[in-house]
């Protein structure tokens, strides 16, 4: 789905970031989604006012409390019907539909289909992590046949869903599908199923941390995940592999993969992804007898529900003038309940007043039993990252200076001292401002004549990101991997700034731990 | 397991590594920072010959010289970025590993490797980036699926 900028103020990440405390379980995929998705947002130049987040229920369901911008939690299944009403009353509005395997397959099975085959503008993104997460771990309409669960405890006898199938067989005109834990490949795929006009369906492999942790495994594991993946591209060869030495073949009706080693480069099939026979031979192509298919799987251009309502209305308007509701109210059939003489008074059942007394059941025991289970075997290195806190990388005192300082004095000190980036602080010595050396070079050399008349404010990034330094180090690696800052201040709890960690404090440290051993 | 022994086994052409700008030799400074800035790269490669042709890369230029060589050095701006650039730069190949490149950098004292293939293209530039990048993805429920404010987390483990 796509809705023309229309603001001139440039958002940021953090802009779309509410104030709500987050209650996603440590480590689960929801919350690289959710970088991800404030992440792409600012560029596609929708302003905030304009977008709004709808989900059913569920985990991933709770993803618009998170956004700040507009946003419905509301009936289980139903976002997408919710999202059809407002589309159509509201066409400006750029809407994202949040609906996980449970919820938009299950559920809500039928509202989806209908959304999709209605070709409304939306942008639906189903969170598949193959499990009930919500209500604590039963079998899901994506589980496998085998699946051993809480309500399924001889395994899952049921034949799965495949959520690409299912968008497939409504004609979807966008279909995609990506993974939590590739962060580049996710929001590059969010911004297409963004740009979309129409109904675009989005598939989103989450790993639920607690409840099915080894579901994805081999398609998130860094070191063998090229080898299980075909990442897509219009008018490229299927090729894949870590030596990118293996591809897809048509054989009859059947894809098989080849090495390219033993079969010519022509035989190889070439994604095309306006084919929507191709589309279904992609989706059916399950992991592990087939690499998974990531990217744009489809994406053809077909009028929008919305756009061909608006159209016949206006016809309609255009030949029979605009309609009055009381009319059409009024036209209708109309009687009148008369009031019974003899009313009985109906007595009140009184609200059961003992409700309150009654024992709090151990509802989140088994729960809190599965969060309190050691870790399945945490490499030291894992365990160094969530453990270890930034004040163990001993950062570097900062080098501060005044907000009222010259550019000029800014730079010496940067040289003298031989850094890359100064904190910038106010009068009580609370950190305002970071200044670095791409701010130099992209601000100003050779665009700025006089440095000792230019204040260091008018070019300092201001309020910047910091952490505090008792937090794991994961936590600098995180805001470092999803925004590529290099450095990171530290700040105490009243805002004075006490260390500054760089990209190369965290690699040094992290390359010389467990040396030892 | 240490990050040593993961990198030993993850080649740099594996890893995301970044991207650079690109001049020829001669190019004033003023016109090679212009570049950098349109391409919003903090790295450029000075190069020797045709753009289209084979290029031979002959030096290297980063944030860091327009810190220490060219920010208060009068006049710098219009003389050839050849004058100013760290020339000769250490590059590696794709084929070498990424505990290779990370100790080539910390002997080195570099921060930006260019990566560099047999037949001489330049294929990015391996900075630390590349490691926080690989860690970020080898390790994501550890380093990838946290809160997006450390402050407001829930101290107790719920649902939903």
């Amino acid at each position: 789905m796509s809705t023309a900028a229309t603001e001139e103020i440039t958002l940021t990440r953090k802009d779309f970031i509410s104030d709500q405390t987050v209650r996603w379980c440590p480590g689960c995929g929801d919350y690289s989604i959710l970088a991800q998705m404030q992440r792409i947002l600012p560029e596609t130049g929708v302003a905030k006012e304009k977008t709004v987040f709808i989900s059913g229920i569920g985990c991933s369901s709770r993803f618009p409390y998170y956004m700040n911008t507009y946003g419905i939690h509301s009936i289980h299944g139903r976002a997408p019907a919710l999202a059809t009403g407002l589309a159509i009353a509201n066409p400006e509005l750029s809407i994202w539909v949040i609906t996980g395997d449970g919820d938009g397959l299950s559920i809500g099975g039928n509202h989806l289909l209908h959304a999709i085959r209605r070709n409304v503008n939306l942008n639906i993104v189903l969170f598949n992590n193959r499990i009930y997460g919500l209500t604590k771990g039963q079998y899901s309409p994506t589980s496998r046949p085998g699946t051993v669960t809480k309500s399924s405890p001889m395994g899952s006898v049921e034949q799965p869903l495949n959520p690409i199938a299912v968008a497939l067989a409504a004609e979807a005109t966008f279909v995609a599908r990506s993974i939590d834990s590739h962060p580049q490949h996710l929001a590059a795929i969010l911004e297409r199923t963004a740009e979309h006009q129409g109904a675009s369906f989005l598939e989103i492999y989450q790993n639920c941390v607690i409840f099915n942790p080894n579901e994805w495994t081999e398609l998130s594991d860094r070191r063998n995940r090229d080898d299980s993946i075909l990442y897509l591209e219009h008018g490229k060869h299927m090729i894949f592999g870590k030596n990118r030495d293996k591809g897809i073949r048509l054989n009859g009706f059947t894809p098989e993969v080849v090495s390219l080693d033993e079969v010519d480069l022509d035989e190889v099939l070439v994604h095309d992804a306006t084919s929507r026979p191709l589309a279904s031979i992609l989706g059916s192509m399950e992991f592990p007898d087939y690499p998974a298919a990531m990217g744009v799987i489809r994406d053809v251009r077909k009028p929008d529900y919305g756009g061909e309502m608006m159209a016949q209305v206006e016809t309609a308007q255009a030949q029979r003038g605009a309609g009055d509701l009381n009319q059409l109210y009024l036209a209708a059939d109309l009687w009148t309940v008369e009031e019974r003489e003899e009313a009985e008074e109906r007595e009140i059942t009184p609200v059961a007043s003992d409700l309150d007394e009654m024992p709090i059941t151990g509802l989140d025991e088994e729960y809190i039993d599965e969060m309190e289970k050691p870790a399945e075997a945490l490499s030291e290195f894992q365990d160094l990252l969530v453990t270890s806190t930034l004040a163990e990388l001993e950062p570097n005192v900062p080098i501060t200076i005044g907000k009222r300082s010259s550019l000029a004095r800014t730079i010496r000190q940067m040289n003298r001292h031989n850094i890359g980036c100064v904190v910038v602080t106010d009068e009580e010595d609370r950190l305002v401002g970071i200044f670095t050396e791409w701010d130099v070079l992209n601000r100003v050399a050779g665009l700025v004549d006089d440095l000792a008349q230019q204040t260091i404010t008018d070019y300092m990034t201001p309020d910047p990101l910091t952490l505090k330094s008792d937090l794991p180090i994961a936590q600098a690696l995180n805001l470092m991997s999803i925004h590529g800052f290099r450095h990171l201040p530290l700040v105490d709890d009243s805002g004075h700034p006490t260390g500054i960690v760089s990209f190369r404090d965290v690699v040094g440290y992290l390359n010389e731990a467990l040396e030892e051993d | 397991m240490t990050l040593q022994n993961d990198l030993k086994s993850e080649l740099v052409s594996h890893l995301v590594v970044s991207g650079f700008s690109q001049v020829a030799a001669g190019t004033p400074v003023r016109d090679t920072l212009a570049r950098m800035r349109a391409d919003r790269q903090v790295v450029c490669l000075v190069v020797d010959g045709d753009e289209a042709a084979a290029v031979r890369l002959v030096g290297i230029f980063t944030e860091r010289d327009v810190m220490r060589k060219v920010i208060d050095v009068p006049g710098m701006l219009d003389r050839p970025v050849d004058e100013v650039m760290t020339p000769d730069p250490i590059t590696i190949g794709p084929d070498a590993s990424a505990a290779d490149a990370l100790r080539l950098m910390d002997e080195n004292h570099v921060r930006n490797l260019p990566v560099v293939d047999r037949s001489g293209r330049l294929l990015g530039i391996m900075a630390h980036q590349a490691i926080i990048q690989f860690l970020a993805d080898r390790y994501p429920v550890e380093v990838l699926n946290r809160p997006i404010d450390p402050e407001q987390f829930p101290r107790k483990a719920e649902g939903g």
